[in-house]
């Protein structure tokens, strides 16, 4: 349980060799509690209405469905987070390694269905029981007789954070009821709460209240959650219970904090940067041992070792040095020190490019995000704003000297300016900002390799275009949001089917797959179109060329490009890479005198081999396959 | 896999090429050999046995080389120093002794060149080989040009490139034999080879030079539209995929240990290295061993090893372990054909740059398929002329798992292709929120147009001004002095990368000597071009005028002992309430936290002390109760606390005193049993001294080096 947050060994090398300040203080980790009131209101059913989606759950039932489903999604999505959940009100009491019988009155009318923790298997199931077991749910979601202390539930949920979660970045207590003025006519009840609230708030812990309207006429504050449950057109409370809290999915941290944007010489001002865009990989697999009751986690760690002794070494042993010529180079740890430094962390200006000079290609890893802050420097959200606004107004992006932390490695960055994007509820999918895209260097380029170009003439353009028009995206822009992974959903599919003890699923719901009927439907002829006249075309190019490519064009018969019409699609598809890896004596040639010989496939130059008799080990390598035809074509220049 | 090279040096070593010329600060043969160095070990730095090189001394004093007979003297003074073969570090250190100048001016440059073809030809046979000779001379030997016919055909004949470059050869004051000049340029340019001058060399060298490396495809397979299954109507057509960016290393250092001396006599049959006489420095590597280990409430430490073959594989699912057992292993694994299937097109403007996720590639058709080639380039300039994009869904094989990628077109007179670039999923994206930066919208959603977060227009008109002041888009210049591109990526190069390649070359030659400057053009574009600032220096003083940016004091930040409290939106006054109490009030452990602040709300400088005093205690508390490391976190969080709260109020003594005080107890372990662990959270989480800069008071001592110090598990006085 220790978390030694730096402790991460074994890392490679260059990592392990950067300042990790992003760290930050605390562990970074989120504990949700949820307090859910068991008052008779909350547990009458809202009024029969003929709509199907109406809601049919009473205001507890559907919160702990709620957090049912909070905590299915969370212990995929944020699988180190903490989730628990507190009845009040209710008849029964429990608390922390209490039993039921014991009736511990620490905390009366205080129900810890779920102590604060990382959620298991188990936690799950006993919910997913309570919520669809109606018998088991009206045991134990009986009201009190007696009014509960607010006082009460307020000390015991800051007790569950200061035992439980102890030194979290974010503690957050979601306290669902429809009673907004409890102890109306205890003053001193009404204090003692306030003081409890207090405490939480001086313990870090944020309080969200979710109102439940008691009244459905009465004027609920303009949050989308509350509007929607209000006006019932559909959405159920449950939902609009679920985008309130994922709504509340405040920036986890920060990648880093207040550094310094120089816009011009002397002109600094301070931001923040946060990761918005980042692959989710499925969770690495880790080693179980089941030779005990329960599977259990086996941790692994790692001791460094004279490779000559096995000799154990302590970190300063360790020197750092190069491979060269057979031997190492080595520098002290001061001068490698010096060999890493280009200066303090910076993002730098040093130009304004308009954007369409930023190729399609220069990129390598996901942009970071950035936002102005004044915690360093007063008045650096107004100047962010001013760049940020004519740089979207004029299309342009700012040049970066980029060091992101301490000894990072310099890169050149495109800052980006990034606009507020609302759905069509007005709520926020974007926000607005500016956006750090790394650019690659020279080095990193990789040439394109060469080919022939054999352009499509105008008119098999044209008939492209035709099939290019018939299927844009909705609103002609890609949107992420519709695109699940779908190897990622299979995965934790598969991995609660197996948690839970589930039946396992099938098939796949894969939402990435193209829409072939759509396509066949709205493109199909189009299609077909395109493909009879490439035939043509290339019929028409094969004479043209015949002189310069006799040998190519010969051999070349069925090649790749289908989609004619009729059933021969496939056939023809199939029959491609066949052909495609022959090639002619003269090209052979004259690869063999401009020296590119290694330029081409093995494959090709296998299939040639072949052709020519010339016997290869059926290990070869590329290199003796290419010396093979080198000294064929030398031979041959003797003789 | 790289071409193989065969490269000879030949270098001038006669006696004038000891003198100095042209102001400069050394002599002609260490400026000829700085070049010669560097080129040698960028060879040794790719670590490749095929790629070979030689180096051959011209006017030596000895005479050394296969060529050489007693019957004529036209290869006289001539010295192979290294045959042809990979160089290594020993034969740098040789060499290094070898290349000095001689005591004499005789030997002949085109013997030279022979000796040299006469070694490539021996070695590299007709294979496929990069062959180069590159002469090295300051053109004052002799230069007989007889035979020279024979040199160039047989450098055509197998392809050998001819490199001479002259020491100052461009100096019509320097005396260069003009007759030898002529004789070099027409061999070089019979040869199809180079012929500059020494500085010109030099002065390329500072180009960083790129590896290429050859395409190798990534995934080669239909690009399609619709299903060619199930429909008609598909279309396929065949294409191959290249990387297009792979970020070039620096190479990195691998850790090792010094092995310790042993004293002789002492057994060390087994430990004995037998190489050691080769290596200048006694390092041994260093290896990982991993074990595991699984709680175990019986065992010593609650810790139990396991053998990793006593293992199997699983996941988490919340705090549930999930083995796989090894026939299921593939459960989890997305079924998935290899493919790249078109969803869709988008429009190119609408595309956010943002959205990038990883390296791209490059699409291109089947290289050796005309009729591929055609299709592909239909769709290509389809797009392009559509201003649109391609969305497509890629496996690049069977069984990977599908991403999805933005295919953009390119079309240039030699080459089209598509650009792809992998887009993100819905699970990659973070709804994070941010207010907008062009409006303030209050809590009664009226929206602001005036604040102090918003720019005014003063502020946006100089912003606007110094943005176009600072264009970059036609600062720099192409290759015919046209205005043009600034900084584009192909004048950028890496400086991590070739500052570490640079450092380790130098101290391989030179081991004595300390690091070398960091070359100008690595750290060209870290800062804006000087005459482009000049011309935005009044919008750039306009910004700074209307922003009005100030750095925060620390000073300001903090009041000396005392807080703001907050007020909750009711108007309640909880202080009042709580203050109520009066007297001297005991933090309860339970509510420690809450109740530390809430005691130093009340201000007075005796609670603060109390405090601090207090909750100091209860963190030894939680220390010495702790069930092995039960305790720390808690204890952590209130250091924590303490530590922020310290720092704030400006008492930094009343943390620093106790924290050291800790330590001791921490390490002597005065509080109950081993609390080590302890301590390493404490370092872990850098809740060591509060530093007097992290804390705006006068006078707080504790310095940089002292706070890094104390974190060091060494007790110190």
């Amino acid at each position: 349980m220790a978390d030694y947050s730096n402790h991460n060994r074994g890392q490679e090398d260059e990592e392990d060799e950067e300042d990790i300040d992003e760290t930050g203080y605390k562990t970074i980790k989120d504990a949700v509690l949820f307090a859910i009131d068991v008052s008779s209101t909350m547990l009458t059913k809202p009024p029969q209405q003929d709509s199907k989606k109406a809601d049919r759950d009473t205001p507890t039932i559907a919160a702990l469905k709620c957090a049912y489903s909070l905590m299915q999604q969370r212990i995929i999505s944020n699988p180190n987070d903490m989730m628990g959940i507190l009845l009040f009100g209710t008849e029964k009491s429990r608390f922390q390694d209490e039993s039921t019988s014991s009736r511990g009155l620490s905390y009366p009318h205080c129900y810890l269905l779920t102590d604060l923790d990382v959620p298991g298997a188990r936690d799950i199931k006993r919910l997913r029981d309570l919520v669809n077991d109606e018998d088991e749910a009206n045991q134990l979601l009986r009201p009190s007789n007696d009014p509960v202390s607010m006082a009460n539930v307020l000390f015991c949920a800051n007790q569950i954070f200061t035992t439980k979660a102890p030194n979290f970045s974010s503690r957050r207590l979601f306290l669902v009821t429809d009673n907004d003025t409890p102890h109306n006519d205890d003053k001193a009840l009404r204090s003692a709460a306030a003081v409890r609230a207090k405490d939480l708030y001086d313990l870090g812990v944020d309080i969200i209240y979710s109102a439940i309207p008691s009244d459905p006429d009465a004027p609920a504050p303009v949050t989308k959650a509350s509007r929607a449950s209000a006006s019932g057109d559909g959405l159920t409370l449950l939902q609009s219970l679920l985008s309130n809290i994922n709504s509340r999915s405040a920036p986890r941290r920060a990648l880093f904090s207040n550094m310094a944007f120089e816009i011009g010489p002397g002109l600094k001002i301070s931001i923040k940067g946060y990761i918005i865009i980042k692959r989710q990989e499925p969770a690495r697999s880790s080693y179980v041992y089941t030779g005990g009751e329960r599977p259990q986690l086996a941790v692994g760690s790692s001791t460094l070792q004279a490779e000559d002794t096995a000799r154990s070494v302590e970190k300063v042993e360790i020197r750092k040095a190069y491979k060269f010529g057979g031997e190492t180079v080595s520098f002290t740890p001061e001068e490698i020190a010096e060999i890493k430094s280009f200066g303090d962390p910076v993002l730098r200006i040093i130009g304004f490019k308009p954007l369409s000079m930023l190729p399609i290609w220069a990129n390598y890893r996901p942009s970071t995000f950035i936002y102005p802050s004044e915690e360093d420097i007063i008045g650096s959200t107004r100047v962010f704003s001013a760049l940020q606004q004519k740089l979207l107004k004029d299309q342009k992006m700012g040049l970066a000297w980029y060091i992101p932390r301490r000894n990072a490695t310099p890169t050149l960055a495109a800052v980006i300016p990034g606009a507020e994007r609302l759905d069509d509820d007005g709520v926020q999918v974007m926000p607005p900002g500016l956006w750090i895209h790394v650019l690659p260097f020279a080095d990193d380029v990789r040439q394109i390799p060469d080919t022939s170009v054999v352009q499509a003439p105008d008119v098999l353009v044209d008939r492209m275009r035709m099939v290019v028009q018939q299927l844009q995206l909705p609103k002609a822009v890609y949107d992420p949001k519709k695109y699940p992974n779908p190897s990622l959903q299979w995965f934790y599919r598969i991995l609660q089917a197996l948690a839970l003890e589930e039946d396992m699923p099938e098939k796949p719901d894969d939402k990435t797959l193209p829409r072939y009927r759509q396509i066949d439907k709205r493109a199909g002829e189009y299609v077909l179109d395109w493909g009879a006249e490439l035939e043509e075309q290339y019929e028409i190019w094969k004479m043209a060329n015949a002189g310069r490519h006799t040998a190519t064009g010969a051999t070349k018969r069925g090649s790749a490009a289908a989609g004619e019409s009729g059933k021969r699609t496939k056939t023809v598809a199939e029959a491609t890479s066949k052909s495609s890896d022959m090639i002619s004596d003269e090209e052979m040639r004259k690869a063999f005198e401009t020296n590119k010989i290694n330029k081409l496939t093995v494959a090709v130059l296998k299939a040639w081999c072949k052709q020519k008799g010339i016997k290869l080990p059926t290990a070869a390598k590329k290199g003796d396959v290419v010396d093979e035809v080198t000294s064929h074509f030398e031979n041959k220049m003797v003789l | 896999m790289a071409q193989k090279e065969a490269t000879v040096y030949i270098v001038d070593l006669g006696k004038s090429m000891g003198e100095k010329h042209n102001g400069r600060e050394i002599s002609d043969l260490d400026w000829a050999l700085t070049y010669i160095w560097d080129k040698i070990t960028t060879t040794i730095s790719n670590e490749r046995k095929t790629a070979m090189l030689a180096v051959v001394g011209l006017r030596t004093d000895g005479t050394l080389n296969a060529l050489d007979n007693s019957d004529e003297d036209a290869y006289e003074h001539i010295t192979v120093f290294k045959e042809l073969g990979q160089a290594l570090m020993p034969d740098v250190r040789r060499l290094k002794q070898q290349l000095v100048p001689s005591n004499t001016d005789v030997g002949d440059a085109i013997s030279a060149l022979v000796v040299a073809i006469h070694m490539i030809t021996t070695v590299t046979k007709k294979l496929a080989y990069t062959r180069k000779i590159i002469l090295v001379t300051n053109g004052n030997g002799s230069v007989d040009a007889d035979g020279l016919d024979a040199i160039t055909s047989k450098c055509k004949e197998d392809g050998i490139e001819l490199v001479i470059l002259g020491v100052d050869f461009d100096d019509p004051e320097y005396g260069v034999k003009e007759d030898n000049k002529n004789a070099v340029k027409d061999l070089v340019e019979e040869c199809n080879g180079l012929y500059g001058t020494l500085g010109f060399a030099i002065d390329e060298m500072v180009i960083p030079r790129m590896k290429t490396v050859r395409p190798v495809h990534s995934y080669r397979g239909y690009l399609t539209l619709g299903d060619p299954e199930n429909y008609d109507t598909a279309m396929a057509i065949d294409v191959e995929r290249y990387p297009r960016i792979m970020v070039a290393k620096a190479p990195s250092a691998s850790q090792f240990v010094v092995r310790p001396n042993m004293a002789p006599g002492e057994t060390q049959s087994q430990f004995a290295p037998s190489d050691e006489d080769l290596k200048p420095s006694d390092l041994a590597a260093v290896k990982n061993a991993r074990t595991y280990q699984v709680p175990d409430e019986e065992a010593p430490g609650g810790k139990r090893d396991v053998e990793q073959d006593e293992l199997s594989r699983g996941f988490n699912y919340g705090s549930t372990v999930v083995p796989i057992e090894e026939a299921d292993k593939n459960v989890t694994d997305f079924e998935s054909k290899q493919g790249m299937d078109i969803i869709g097109f988008v429009v190119k403007d609408q595309y956010e740059r943002y959205l990038d996720m990883s390296k791209t590639n490059v699409i291109i058709a089947q290289r050796t398929n005309e009729k591929a080639i055609m299709a592909l380039s239909s769709f290509i300039r389809a797009l392009y002329e559509l201003d649109t994009y391609a969305v497509a869904r890629l496996v690049p094989k069977d069984g990977k798992s599908p991403t999805m990628v933005l295919l953009a077109p390119s079309v240039d007179a030699d080459a089209e292709c598509l650009f792809e670039v992998e887009l993100p999923f819905a699970e990659d994206l973070r709804s994070y929120r941010f207010p907008a930066l062009d409006k303030i919208v209050t809590v009664s959603g009226k929206e602001l147009k005036q604040h102090r977060f918003l720019p005014g227009d003063d502020l946006m008109d100089a912003m606007s001004d110094y943005v176009d002041a600072m264009d970059l888009s036609t600062f720099g210049e192409d290759d015919e002095g046209n205005p043009s591109e600034y900084a584009t990526i192909e004048e950028t190069f890496s400086p991590a990368l070739h500052r570490v390649s640079q450092v380790i070359r130098s101290r391989a030659i030179w081991p004595d000597e300390k690091l070398p400057p960091v070359p100008e053009i690595l750290v060209k574009y870290s800062n804006p071009p000087q005459e482009l600032i000049n011309n935005a220096k009044a919008s750039l003083k306009a910004i700074a005028t209307a922003g009005d940016v100030k750095k925060v004091q620390p000073k300001s930040k903090s009041k000396k002992g005392r807080r703001d409290v907050p007020k909750p939106l009711s108007g309640l006054d909880v202080t009042a309430l709580l203050s109520a109490q009066g007297g001297t009030v005991k933090i309860s452990p339970q509510n420690a936290v809450p109740e530390f602040r809430q005691l130093l709300d009340r201000g007075s400088h005796e609670d603060v002390e109390s405090a601090f005093q207090q909750l100091g205690k209860i963190v030894r508390d939680l220390i010495r109760n702790s069930v092995g490391g039960s305790g720390y976190a808690r204890a952590l969080e209130a250091t924590r606390v303490m530590r922020e709260e310290a720092t704030d109020l400006e008492v930094p003594d009343h943390y620093n005193e106790w924290m050291k005080k800790l330590k001791t107890e921490i390490l002597k372990e005065e509080l109950n049993g081993d609390r080590k662990d302890m301590w390493f959270m404490i370092r872990a989480n850098r809740m060591g001294l509060i530093q007097s800069k992290e804390c705006g008071a006068s006078g707080a001592g504790v310095g940089e080096d002292e706070a890094k110090e104390f974190l060091s598990v060494r007790l110190s006085i």
